[in-house]
């Protein structure tokens, strides 16, 4: 900076910069002098500890609006019946809308429950559960294997793999559905190819298939980052210590890798439960829980229980959505234990 | 304890629905002299253009109200405006066509009308629509904004070029499915049929079929008629009429129109409806030739479902003078009448209907089709009528579309269907508080 | 046991080269250290023998043998880390088993080599134990414990010490020793710390920017260093170092004159430098002595008394600043003028030109 170009502000007339600064310096004290009094005077009632409830109350406040005060009335909810949305209006049903939906003969044959559509998706979400979690940590820990690795562009890489972690689910959904379709991307390179189309999103198996595929697809980064920092906080020496020991590949695999990861493998492990279980998003917009309900799962149940249909079932989807929450709080509380554990050890 | 949960409830609601509250409330703001007088309006087509330069005309000529027209799609009609409605936080004036569902939230408009015999002669048919079913015998509680009636658009060019004829006006419906899935065949177009995926238009085939929907005030719909016509549904699915990629896209009651497939001449029988006219004048234009057809016969009639979207007034409203006013102004028969001819909708009024619209299109297509339709609403059966006015269709509209949609899928058989719906017709009507049996 | 030998070994990173052609023999048994200061490229040379780089050009032998291709494990040698990177997950026991599984070793006979190397450096109690449960000492044993349960041909130890406190290495570079001495084994020892080259090696090699300076046991280093690198660094407290000019010389002898003080004759080979040339004159603090006859003049700057010894720094009237150390405690104090000289036999000349080499001891001397 040339000093004779920019003379001193108090000279001549100030930027829009160190105007903006000194209206801010102004507004800010004028704020803070006019705080002073009403905060002054609280603290010499309450005290300076008492202060601390003074400064997180909005906090709180927002807290009990939007978190506490839903949850509650999700309880209520649960507990009323008929499709009325004030309170008042609902009449107290008891336990019903969770004796409606635990009404089963067998609970493997979701034809003998009352509720089956709730049956299906449970049954729906477990299966997809279990597949997409397996592959999901599975992929997860190879991409992050590969790209801890010694790879030309590896920068490059890590960026491709993360890249659909930033995208909105439903864009991401649209994209698959615009490959997917029948006249989709697929169908035409398959066409071109010789082949058969094929009815990726209207049969069964093969859109249970792309729902956990895409899923997958789209969230496999965030996991694949999470382990790859965990390979990373695994010291190099002991991977050279392993080496002067002569140790074959796969065992410094299973015995030095695999142990030091495992604390982030399972925190990956429940996070990708939890978020499965609450899988929704995508799934939804790729095939609307179709054919039939093949990729109905829990959460779009209780939506479409809820707000969807035309009779607004809110007491049965407070319910379901309440039995979804003390499975997904079991699984949290696992998760806060193992990264405790994690964080001492 | 619940007064304050009522409001607090409210509150949430409002936050929850920030596109309409945001629009609220900057509204309100500014409209402090004039009286503001809100619509929620989805649209099809140009309905929202058309009715916007209407309202235009009428904040001129009525300087003290404002009308503000929201546009919103119509999944915020079906989803949102009901929280909204029993929260207490709905528009003045909301287009809607669950007209029998939300019939508790209404306005009778009668005491504030200027002239309410208007309405009485031109609106008879379709005023019992609205009227809830402890309402005033004779109250004015909305207006149609269109009259739609189901029937189907055919894809005139495929026959052309399959050199197969088209059923003529009493053909039923296995001879539209045969001639439909030969001329696909032919011309390897992917679906000879398509059905909007909604329990309404297949209720237009069961009622051709012979079903009855309801005895007296209660449901009867499972009956022979709506036996033979979901089994036609499965069969046609299996047997590649139909295609599952329609469908089977989507899950639970979601529609699933097949607009951009027809007007890719990927469909050679489309059963939807007249709302559709406007649209494929405008995405096919001259790409190829398709026209409505009248409703295919069956043992029971040959006769589409009616419907359509009303304009009804909001028990809320703070100024039931002025939003009497709008609906007057709309209703009056020269702006009815522009309404309709510009849309192209089919008009609930009687006087215009009698007289006949002079529709502004140069659209040979729509010019042909809209001459059936107009032709078709005169065949309307009467049982039709009775399931329009039926104040719980939806529900049953909805157990029907999800419940044969599992049956297509393989998911169940027809009859534990029948079963699932009548199940769901039982818990959909206790949630409303009526007890079946 | 085994013998080493590098030959023109460079090892680049990249565009860099960090090794420049090092030629080194270690014989069999023998303890070698390597010194230099911080990021001259004694981890690096000491990764190229273990076989954790590769050299970029020049051969490693072991035992004659060509290494330089084989992979670290082939080569037999066992290394010791700084960081001395223990499996945390592992026991102390697993720890210094883990090698010998990957050689399948029978059981009994890995439990028995765990025993006896755990019996001589004393863990035989933390074998259950965890890494985590141990204190910094006990995990340098368990360090060595693993090198030592291999049996290797030669133990590679990088700065293994320095992360002790200064008691506990003291303690630590005796049992080293003593351990050397046990087991007879070729050990290469990196580190920075002087007194541990000076005490534990047989030999110790000096590296300076990826270069050799010298190789020779501790106290050639100390008495005769190559170089002015080689002095500055050998040696606690650092060697003085003053400018001297030459007033006079032979093949025979060397005069210089240097801080004030009169000529000074040496008896080194002065065929290689001028009347006149400016010279590096080198002297360590301990061979300085109080002498009122002395020739230089010194103004005390500090004193530091030691108890044992102390060591006066000064400056000299040419302004350089110079160090004596004497034995027991001293009446010198601050500002006071005091008389020094040289003790006859322990002054260094060092060449001011590129290598800074040491005059070359006079063909002649008796
Ligand atoms: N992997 C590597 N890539 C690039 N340069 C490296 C690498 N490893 C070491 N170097 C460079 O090589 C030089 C020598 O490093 P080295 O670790 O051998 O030094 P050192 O003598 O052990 O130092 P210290 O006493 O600090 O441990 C340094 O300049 C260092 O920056
Ligand atoms: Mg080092």
């Amino acid at each position: 900076m040339n000093p004779n170009a920019h003379p001193p502000s108090d000279s001549a007339t100030p930027t829009a910069a160190q105007r903006f600064a000194r209206g801010f310096e102004l507004a800010y004290t004028g704020l803070m002098r006019a705080l002073e009094p009403p905060f002054a005077a609280i603290q010499k009632r309450i005290g300076i500890k008492g202060m601390a409830y003074v400064f997180v109350a909005p906090n709180m406040i927002i807290f009990s609006v939007f978190v506490a005060l839903p949850m509650i009335l999700n309880i209520w909810y649960a507990l009323t019946g008929s499709n009325r949305l004030m309170m008042e209006e609902r009449p107290f049903v008891g336990l019903d809308n969770f004796s409606a939906l635990l009404d089963c003969k067998d609970y493997l044959d979701v034809n003998s429950c009352k509720q089956d559509r709730f049956w299906r998706a449970v049954h729906n979400s477990v299966l997809f559960v279990a597949l997409q979690v397996t592959a999901m940590v599975a992929l997860s820990l190879v991409t992050a294997l590969i790209l801890n690795g010694k790879l030309r562009a590896r920068g490059f890489f890590r960026a491709v793999f993360f890249f659909p972690v930033l995208l909105s689910p439903v864009v991401v959904a649209l994209i698959w559905k615009w490959i997917l379709q029948r006249d989709g991307l697929l169908n035409a390179l398959l066409m071109a190819g010789g082949g058969e189309r094929v009815a990726f999103l209207h049969d069964a198996s093969w859109s249970f298939f792309w729902t956990v595929f895409v899923s997958v697809w789209a969230h496999m980064g965030f996991y694949a980052l999470i382990l790859l920092a965990g390979l990373q906080a695994i010291p190099a020496d002991l991977y050279e210590a392993a080496e002067m020991d002569g140790t074959p590949k796969w065992r410094v695999f299973w015995r030095i890798t695999v142990p030091l990861l495992l604390p982030t493998l399972l925190v990956v492990v429940i996070l990708s439960l939890i978020r499965a279980v609450q899988a929704f998003d995508e799934i939804y917009v790729l095939t609307g829980g179709g054919p039939g309900t093949a990729t109905q799962f829990i959460v779009q149940y209780i939506y479409e229980t809820a707000f969807a249909n035309q009779v607004h079932l809110l007491g049965l989807a407070a319910a379901a959505s309440l039995l979804v929450a003390v499975v997904l709080m079991v699984l949290t509380v696992l998760q806060l234990r193992i990264s405790y554990h994690g964080k001492t050890s | 304890m619940f007064k304050q949960l009522k409001t607090i409830t409210g509150g949430l609601l409002a936050l929850c629905m920030p596109v309409t509250a945001m629009l609220a409330t900057s509204q309100t703001a500014k409209a402090a002299d004039p009286t503001e007088v809100r619509i929620m309006w989805y649209s099809d087509g140009i309905e929202g253009d058309v009715m916007r330069d209407l309202l235009d005309r009428f904040e001129k000529q009525n300087p003290d109200i404002k009308v503000t027209l929201d546009r919103v799609p119509y999944k915020t009609v079906v989803e949102q405006l009901p929280a909204l409605l029993d929260s207490g936080q709905g528009p003045d004036l909301a287009r809607v066509t669950d007209l029998g569902g939300l019939s508790r939230h209404y306005l009778d408009l009668r005491p504030h009308l200027k002239n309410a015999k208007y309405f009485d002669d031109n609106f008879a048919s379709s005023l019992p629509w609205f009227r809830p079913v402890n309402g005033a015998k004779d109250g004015v509680y909305g207006v149609m904004t269109q009259l739609t009636l189901t029937l189907p658009l055919v894809n005139a060019t495929l026959f052309q070029q399959a050199g197969i004829p088209m059923p003529g006006p009493k053909a039923t419906w296995d001879d539209w499915a045969k001639a439909s899935k030969a001329v696909a065949d032919k011309v390897k177009a992917p679906y000879p049929i398509a059905f909007d995926r909604s329990g309404h238009r297949v209720s237009s085939l069961v009622l051709d079929m012979g079903g009855k929907f309801v005895d007296g005030d209660k449901p009867a719909l499972i009956d022979d008629g709506f036996k033979a016509a979901t089994k036609m549904l499965v069969d046609w699915h299996n047997n590649g009429t139909m295609s599952k990629a329609l469908w089977g896209s989507v899950g639970g009651t979601t529609y699933r129109g097949a607009t951009e497939e027809f007007a890719n001449a990927q469909v050679v029988f489309y059963m939807s409806g007249n709302w559709q006219f406007t649209q494929f004048a405008k995405t096919v234009a001259k790409n190829f030739e398709w026209q409505a057809v009248p409703n295919p016969c069956g043992p029971g009639n040959c006769s589409g479902m009616p419907g359509g979207a009303g304009l009804v007034p909001i028990k809320t409203t703070k100024n039931p003078q002025a939003v009497a006013r709008v609906v007057e102004y709309f209703a009056s028969e020269p702006v009815y009448e522009e309404f309709h001819a510009r849309t192209l909708f089919l008009p609930a009024h009687l006087g215009i209907a009698k007289k006949g619209i002079n529709y502004q299109t140069d659209d040979a297509n729509v010019k042909k089709s809209l001459a059936i339709a107009v032709d078709q609403v005169a065949q309307t059966s009467p049982v039709a009528f009775r399931l329009q006015g039926y104040e719980h269709n939806r529900i049953l509209f909805n157990a029907t579309i999800s419940r044969v949609n599992q049956a297509i899928s393989g998911e169940m058989s027809l009859d534990d269907a029948y079963t699932r719906i009548q199940a769901d017709i039982v818990e959909g009507l206790a949630a409303k508080g009526i007890k079946l049996q | 046991m085994a013998s080493l030998t590098l030959d023109t070994i460079t090892k680049s990173f990249g565009q860099v080269e960090i090794l420049h052609g090092i030629n080194l023999d270690i014989a069999d048994g023998e303890f070698v250290v390597f010194v230099g200061p911080s990021g001259c490229g004694k981890s690096t040379l000491l990764r190229v023998i273990a076989g954790l780089e590769l050299a970029t050009s020049g051969t490693i032998a072991i035992d004659s043998e060509d290494v330089t291709h084989h992979s670290a494990a082939a080569r037999g040698l066992a290394m010791v880390f700084q960081s001395y990177a223990l499996y945390p997950h592992m026991s102390v026991y697993d720890n210094l088993a883990f090698g010998l599984e990957n050689m399948r070793m029978p059981k009994d006979q890995i439990d028995q080599r765990v025993q006896t190397a755990a019996t001589l450096l004393q863990i035989d109690k933390l074998l259950q134990r965890k890494p985590g449960q141990l204190s910094g000492g006990q995990r340098q044993r368990v360090a060595i414990g693993r090198a030592i349960t291999r049996n290797p041909r030669i133990f590679l130890f990088d700065e293994p010490l320095s992360n002790l406190d200064a008691e506990l290495r003291v303690q630590m570079r005796i049992e080293l020793s003593k351990l050397h001495k046990d087991l007879k084994a070729t050990m290469i020892y990196v580190t920075h710390d002087q007194v541990e080259a000076m005490t534990m090696a047989d030999k110790i090699v000096v590296l300076r920017d990826g270069r050799i300076e010298q190789i020779g046991q501790p106290l050639d280093l100390y008495n005769h260093p190559a170089n002015r690198f080689v002095a500055g660094f050998i040696g606690s407290p650092r060697m003085n170092f003053i400018s001297a000019r030459v007033t006079h010389c032979t093949a025979a002898n060397v005069s210089v004159t240097a801080g004030g003080m009169q000529d000074t004759t040496l008896p080194l080979d002065g065929t290689g430098v001028r009347q006149g040339d400016t010279l590096s004159l080198g002297i360590r603090p301990e061979h300085l002595e109080l002498d009122a006859a002395g020739d230089w003049t010194l103004t005390v700057d500090v004193v530091e008394q030691l108890g044992g010894t102390s060591f006066i720094h000064g400056t000299l009237p040419s302004g350089e600043a110079l160090s004596i150390a004497v034995n027991g405690q001293t009446g010198v104090t601050h500002g006071q003028p005091i008389r020094i000289r040289p003790k006859p036999g322990m002054v260094h000349l060092f060449s001011t030109t590129e290598g800074e080499k040491a005059l070359p001891p006079s063909p002649h001397r008796l």
